[in-house]
């Protein structure tokens, strides 16, 4: 629509809210964060510039770096572990066997449920003497395996991660939505020449959906990865002697202990390595690309 | 979709290919309700009952008596109440400013219009726990540490970009003809938007909301970094508390964690659809 004079006013009036918040919420923090980075500030005293001191403490500090490895091995794993599981989900159900859409709603309730409410749920399932898991255990005479497994140093990641990889529901929704949009001849075609199932799912759904909904859920889930943080704060707060510990969960410990700086640095470390996530994973979805072009996979839509 | 696709009897390698199928439907869906009625179930036994007894074994006699105490131990009505306020406050404040900015952006040309979008755009992407510190200080600055107004502010404003790409995706798909018309016949700036516009795009506000509200709901991450007073307690910062206020008694505390899960549950059950919607489909045109 054309901006008529009598327009520009009430277009401003309209627009400020949603900047003003934006700028406010979005603009400056990111640049706050760029900015804390480089000082040391303990929230009330003045701030002094601590050029890139910050920084060389948080790679000295054996919890920083055991965080980091944390994150990067949660990112693959999501990314190509959880988000795989997930397509094969996908197109299992997009193929509407009896009672997907049950299915569908029920793979997706983890995501409608807090964090923190599913956390202290997989606590309790994990608790050394009442939990389900070692109670599961005696049940099948298996008593000999069971063990603390948030206190043990060797168990505590696994499970703080395990639990999470079968969570598939928001990753399968939102690639059956693509394949829903596949084009139905290709798959009559191919089971006139006798393609199974199997076949059409290797050589029609996957190629078609893997420079699109898939590459957008293993960015999306190794992104998740990145930031995790209520998991971990309640199943574990990062123990035993940090080996579950997270990014986001040590810049939230240094900043309760009022150490700024620190705090502002590991969170633009954080967003970093985000951002080298993304890219990798792109360049890696489109090296490979001998597929027919995504724009002309969609007849008749 | 045709859901009459000709097939041949199952023999051989389909055969185990459809068995296949059946165990991960069935693995997937039992992982993920498993827990959930163990949780269910426990909370209903008695304390004995839980520590003695097998996982599967069902209580004598359901204790309801465990989620009396779980609403009065833990206050955990008045936790339900400031979400409640929390995420309708911020839902609603959310979605007028959203619709605002949606209708300019969607429904004129202006410069700067391109760098508003993208700021927005990139809002969706930035990851908002490594904006804890600035949050923290901003809030502080505002003086609304610990109260109602900080948490309804930051929510608001952290579901902004999500609110108004669902919006304007609606308002795009609304023909220029129809607002052209109107304008025409004298309708203003104001006018089309309350008469013409806003109706039109309502699916794509119940979406908006209903999103808006579930992430409010469940959010726990800044609830718990920019409130400490007891009283304003969001359900979410309350069950990290669980833990201490039942100690043993864990019974009470499943009840409690049971009664804080219901509510996403049947909200989801009810508005399935704007929920699966609002949550994917930033992903998929994204």
């Amino acid at each position: 629509m054309k901006l008529e004079r009598s327009d520009r006013a009430p277009l401003w009036a309209f627009l400020t809210p949603a900047v003003v918040l934006m700028v406010v919420f979005f603009v400056i923090p990111v640049l706050y964060v760029v900015g804390i980075s480089f000082f040391k500030w303990n929230g009330i005293g003045p701030a002094t510039f601590n050029n890139v001191k910050n920084f060389t403490l948080l790679f000295k500090d054996k919890a920083f770096t055991r965080s980091i490895l944390n994150n990067v091995i949660w990112a693959l794993v999501a990314g190509f572990i959880q988000v795989p599981l997930a397509m094969v989900m996908a197109i299992i159900l997009s193929r509407k066997p009896k009672g997907w859409k049950f299915f569908r709603t029920v793979y997706f309730f983890p995501q409608v449920i807090s964090g923190i409410a599913l956390a202290t749920l997989w606590r309790a399932v994990y608790n050394a003497e009442t939990g389900l898991l070692n109670g599961l255990l005696n049940v099948i005479g298996r008593g000999d395996l069971a063990c603390d497994w948030l206190g043990g140093i060797k168990t505590a990641f696994p499970a703080v991660l395990i639990y999470w990889i079968f969570y598939i529901g928001y990753y399968m929704v939102i690639m059956m939505a693509d394949i829903t949009t596949i084009d139905e001849s290709y798959y009559e075609a191919a089971t006139i020449d006798g393609a199974t199932d199997f076949q059409q799912a290797i050589h029609i759904t996957i190629p078609l959906i893997r420079r699109t909904s898939l590459l957008t859920c293993v960015t999306l889930a190794s992104v998740m990865g990145l930031r995790q943080f209520e998991q971990v704060y309640m199943l574990t707060n990062g123990g035993p002697a940090n080996t579950t510990s997270t990014i986001v969960l040590y810049m939230y410990k240094r900043l309760q202990d009022s150490n700024y700086g620190m705090a502002g640095a590991s969170a633009l470390i954080l967003i970093i390595i985000g951002v080298v996530f993304i890219i990798c994973i792109r360049k890696l979805f489109e090296g490979r690309s001998e597929t027919m072009a995504p724009g002309k996979r969609r007849a008749g839509k | 979709m045709s859901e009459t696709r000709v097939r041949p009897a199952l023999q051989g390698k389909e055969l185990i290919l459809a068995l296949l199928r059946w165990i991960l439907i069935i693995f997937f869906a039992v992982y993920t309700l498993f827990p959930l009625i163990w949780l269910v179930i426990s909370s209903l036994k008695t304390n004995f009952e839980f520590l003695a007894a097998s996982p599967f074994t069902l209580p004598a006699v359901p204790q309801w008596q465990n989620y009396i105490n779980a609403l009065t131990v833990a206050g955990l009505g008045r936790m339900l109440l400031n979400s409640v306020i929390v995420g309708l406050a911020a839902t609603v404040i959310n979605v007028v400013v959203a619709s605002m900015g949606a209708y300019c952006i969607s429904r004129f040309r202006f410069r700067g219009r391109e760098r508003i979008f993208t700021l927005f755009t990139a809002g969706i992407l930035v990851p908002l726990n490594a904006l804890m510190v600035p949050y923290f200080v901003i809030i502080n600055k505002l003086g609304l540490y610990n109260t109602y107004g900080g948490m309804i502010l930051l929510y608001c404003a952290i579901g902004i970009p999500m609110s108004t790409f669902l919006i304007r995706g609606l308002m795009d798909s609304i023909p220029m003809e129809l607002e052209e018309a109107a304008y025409i016949d004298g309708c203003g700036f104001f006018g089309r938007f309350f008469h013409i516009i806003l109706p039109l795009s309502r699916t794509g506000i119940v979406t908006a909301a209903t999103f808006q509200f579930l992430t409010c709901w469940n959010e726990f991450v800044f609830a718990n970094l920019i409130v400490s007073s007891e009283k304003l307690r969001t359900i979410q910062v309350g069950i990290r508390y669980f833990t201490n206020q039942f100690s043993t008694d864990y019974v009470s505390m499943y009840a409690a964690i049971v009664i804080s899960i219901v509510p996403s549950i049947i909200g989801y059950v009810l508005f399935q659809e704007q929920i699966i919607a609002g949550m994917t489909s930033g992903a998929v045109k994204g």
